[in-house]
């Protein structure tokens, strides 16, 4: 070995995601106000496999959104994701539906699965509009792997729907609730009592979200399975909230201190701690990292309560701590 | 066909790998029309030709007094047993019982999902309706023009993970390897880049301008006197396949790239063997029969320098996992570790915790 200075340990290494430049090879209306875009190598490559639950970001000019594979689960030519208009929003998906056309080039991050679809005898899916996507190979790959699953569909109107005609073929397996001519998917009903060894995956808005939760407040834990596209509120930030803390990057051998006002990533990108992330705000899970000491004060919109007790896991671009100093996995 | 659900492949019951992923059992030449024997993924199985050039695997056990089936005999597409004449189609339906009439409920051999992709044999050991539009990884080094190829295979007692490690780790180059590196590994190594996908993860650097190792000139006939810019990138493609890409700059104006793909399909043979198939492809030297074998010399010089090290390892541990200290080189390693951990988490269904078991 040369006896040169070593560079820093933290410099060794640098994360980042897969970034693809995709063609779009098809754009599809699947109900008022949703699209489906078809993305594929311009080459024809194969890409990278993912499973049920799998999200991308698309890289548009100023902004990054993403939208979950709704596609055949294991298809590795074809990418399909389905998106919204949502004129209150923040733009990404008025940009998608008015500028993007079958042909054009777009470069996409990912993807990355923190919704999974875990193996079980029985699941319960829950999906509200276009939180039908991610549901769609779960219940391709549930159906394959013999579970006894059934799908609660609830939305605006039949006509806001989407993939009605795909759902078709599983028969009374789902149950499609619109809004218009039902009124509310009945929760008590399909949450009242809690089913042996089933599983129950939740995706839509904020309001299902919420109340699903609530429903499964008496079932076993880590039987829901949730997934947000927007940060969960927050409650208001304890007074001291806000104090300095420590951070042992346990791999590197460095210790970076957090000051208030700074987020643990970017105090740690300050040090050269290279920590993959995506949306900042605790929503996507890209940061998810592993804790080895210390207690962190979970802010994040994706960690269940036993999670959180837990212990195990922190998303460090919002997250903080309680105890004086944390050790992560980095 | 029997009823391959979650948890009913794997006969060890011990594996760390997850059963719905294509492991590669044989390479296309070892498959004709003969019964090939052969361990892998937890089990003994057996693979064959059909006359239609069609690739079977079932298990190498006959269900009725568990004689291996590779002891007996290939008739047309059906295979004989040795012991007592039971005969078996090639989806392990028992078809004959030479001593009566009808066949016995249940007398059947399960088979496995097979995918040919020349020069490997892709085999599916879970649920096989999970297989159904699931493709092996591609590889267009081996099926491409262009590419002079060589390969091989050998057996290590050592986990699969440890050699994803082992694949994924550059810095014990200088211990282990110390003659087949070039002088960027040690002086000034370049900061690993290493890229996540859901399912893979991929490191990569490029090296500033040095002199060749002595097996890269020898290998691409380029000078020793001069300095040449390197890259190289490896990938965890699934949990049955590392590549490495390897790429020499030639000088200007040209600036031919000289590659080599090292293409290493690991399939677990238990807990504690894996067997490694192995191809290198390189877009130089097409004919040269001296830089093959040269070549051949560093790829199976490099697996047989870990090799000792990687066997004492599991002696030691038993396994891939129980790590003590990790340090940041390891980042790539560890992301293959979540992966397969995720992957498991999946078909076994363990969503009740999400610690490594």
């Amino acid at each position: 070995m040369s006896s040169g200075e070593a560079p820093s340990a933290a410099m060794l290494t640098v994360f980042s995601e897969r970034r693809s430049d995709l063609v779009i090879t098809a754009r599809e209306v699947r109900a008022e106000g949703v699209i489906s875009l078809t993305l594929a190598d311009p080459g024809g490559a194969q890409l990278p496999a993912w499973t049920p639950g799998a999200h991308i970001d698309l890289l548009l000019d100023d902004t990054v959104r993403q939208y979950s594979l709704c596609g055949p689960p294991g298809d590795q030519h074809t990418w399909r994701i389905a998106v919204l208009l949502d004129a209150g929003g923040r733009g990404g998906s008025v940009k998608v539906h008015q500028t993007l056309k079958a042909g054009d080039q777009i470069a996409v991050r990912g993807p990355r699965n923190h919704f999974p679809l875990h193996a079980a005898p029985r699941h319960i899916f829950i999906a509200g509009g276009i939180g039908i996507t991610p549901i769609l190979p779960m219940i391709a790959v549930a159906t394959e792997a013999g579970s006894d699953w059934r799908l609660y569909y609830g939305g605006r109107s039949q006509a806001s729907m989407a993939f009605l005609d795909e759902l078709e073929p599983y028969g009374e397996r789902v149950v499609i609730w619109p809004d218009d001519e039902r009124g509310l998917l009945p929760l008590d009903e399909i949450l009242g009592d809690p089913a042996d060894g089933a599983l129950v995956y939740c995706c839509g808005p904020e309001g299902l979200l919420a109340a699903t939760e609530q429903r499964c407040a008496a079932w076993p834990a880590r039987a829901l399975h949730l997934e947000r596209f927007t940060a969960k509120p927050q409650p208001e930030p304890a007074a001291g909230e806000q104090a300095a803390f420590e951070v042992v990057c346990q791999r590197s051998g460095l210790t970076v201190t957090v000051p208030p006002g700074t987020s643990i990533i970017d105090a740690l990108d300050e040090q050269g701690v290279s920590v993959l992330s995506s949306c900042l705000e605790g929503v996507c899970g890209t940061c998810e990292t592993r804790v080895l000491e210390g207690i962190p004060d979970h802010r994040d919109s994706l960690l269940s309560e036993d999670e959180r007790e837990a212990n195990e896991y922190m998303m460090v671009c919002v997250s903080r701590s309680k105890s004086d100093r944390l050790v992560l996995d980095l | 066909m029997t009823d391959a659900g979650y948890d009913a492949a794997d006969p060890a019951g011990s594996g760390n790998y997850p059963l719905n992923c294509w492991y590669v059992v044989a390479t296309s030449d070892e498959v004709g029309r003969s019964l090939l024997a052969r361990h892998a993924l937890g089990g003994r199985l057996l693979a064959f030709r059909q006359a239609d050039g069609q690739v079977a695997v079932l298990d190498d056990r006959c269900p009725h007094r568990a004689a291996p089936l590779s002891m007996g005999m290939l008739d047309g597409d059906q295979v004989v047993c040795r012991y007592h004449g039971f005969t078996f189609a090639a989806d392990g339906e028992c078809v004959r019982v030479p001593s009566q009439r009808h066949v016995p409920y249940g007398a059947q051999v399960r088979s496995y999902p097979v995918d040919e992709r020349p020069p490997f044999v892709w085999v599916w050991p879970g649920n096989p309706a999970l297989s159904r539009g699931v493709e092996p990884p591609d590889l267009p080094a081996l099926r491409e023009p262009g590419w002079a190829i060589l390969g091989g295979s050998l057996e290590m007692a050592a986990n699969y993970m440890l050699l994803h490690d082992n694949a994924l780790d550059r810095t014990h180059f200088p211990y282990v390897h110390p003659h087949r590196i070039h002088r960027g590994y040690v002086e000034d190594p370049p900061p690993l880049q290493i890229e996540v996908a859901e399912t893979t993860v991929s490191y990569r650097r490029t090296f500033t301008p040095a002199p060749l190792a002595g097996w890269q000139h020898e290998a691409t006939g380029l000078p020793t006197d001069r300095e040449y810019t390197q890259r190289e990138t490896g990938t965890f493609v699934s949990p049955a396949l590392h590549v490495d890409e390897m790429d020499i700059i030639g000088p200007e104006p040209e600036r031919q790239v000289f590659r080599g793909v090292f293409i290493r399909a690991f399939t677990p043979i238990d807990a504690g063997r894996t067997l490694i198939i192995w191809r290198a492809a390189r877009n130089y030297a097409h004919d040269d029969e001296s830089v093959t074998e040269r070549l051949r010399e560093v790829y199976e010089g490099t697996m047989t320098e870990d090799q000792p090290l990687l066997e004492a390892i599991q002696a030691t541990t038993g396994g891939g996992a129980g790590y003590e200290v990790s340090a940041a080189a390891d980042a790539a390693a560890i992301r293959a570790y979540q992966i397969v951990e995720a992957l498991l988490a999946e078909e076994r269904g363990r969503p009740f915790t999400r610690r490594r078991d």
